[in-house]
């Protein structure tokens, strides 16, 4: 899954640790899913859409494989 | 009693049964008492229940680290957590079945002895279980540094 939270991050200007704060996680739950090691649960993408003002499809994309496979 | 209520309350009992962590502080006391014990073990050469005392602290001390929470829970930890206990699990079991035969065919090549099968042992058994899953949750968490 590819997502765009680094780039949502640094529109809010927050660090990763602020914006572990924000949604009550640790700095590595933010690191691990930017760099695509960790996809996070269905409350933590909706608690980001809440902080970001956005829906989760506008940070978050299936890739092709995981298109192909739906 | 009803059928719904009778499954109301089973969820309840479950929901129970999941908090069974301890706090992070609890994860230090575990570590101190694994530490001494481990030190014990080397130490003892003689008394057996000294060496025995030793032998289930370690595991006591495993088991506080074990079922102790991180300083920040969250489901990252959980899930690194569950992948440890899986691992665990799987390699235990897998090393419990296929010792007995290993030690039974190295005996067998090496002295011309067939001795029979004999069990891993119930403290080995733990302590490949609490052991791979501590060392390999702590590795796993170290990975999503």
């Amino acid at each position: 899954m590819k997502n765009r939270l680094k780039i949502e991050r640094a529109i809010l200007n927050l660090t990763q640790e602020e914006l572990a704060n924000k949604i009550g996680v640790s700095r590595q739950t933010i690191s691990s899913i930017e760099k695509n090691r960790y996809v996070p649960s269905t409350v933590l993408s909706l608690r980001l859409s809440n902080l970001f003002k956005k829906p989760v499809n506008d940070f978050f994309e299936l890739d092709e494989n995981e298109k192909a496979n739906a | 009693m009803n059928v719904k209520s009778i499954m109301e309350c089973e969820r309840k009992n479950i929901d129970k049964l999941k908090k069974y962590q301890l706090s992070n502080q609890f994860k230090k006391v575990g570590w101190i008492i694994f530490g001494i014990a481990f030190v014990a073990l080397f130490l003892t050469t003689k008394d057996t229940n000294l060496k025995l005392i030793a032998k289930y602290s370690i595991l006591i001390g495993l088991l506080i680290v074990s079922i102790s929470k991180e300083k920040i829970e969250d489901e990252l930890v959980k899930n690194l957590r569950m992948h440890s206990f899986t691992f665990a699990f799987i390699f235990a079991v897998f090393i419990a079945i296929t010792n007995p035969l290993f030690s039974f065919l190295t005996n067998f090549v090496f002295t011309e002895k067939q001795e029979p099968f004999s069990g891993i042992g119930d403290w080995m058994i733990l302590w490949l279980l609490l052991s791979i899953q501590v060392f390999y949750f702590e590795y796993l968490k170290k990975m999503h540094k």
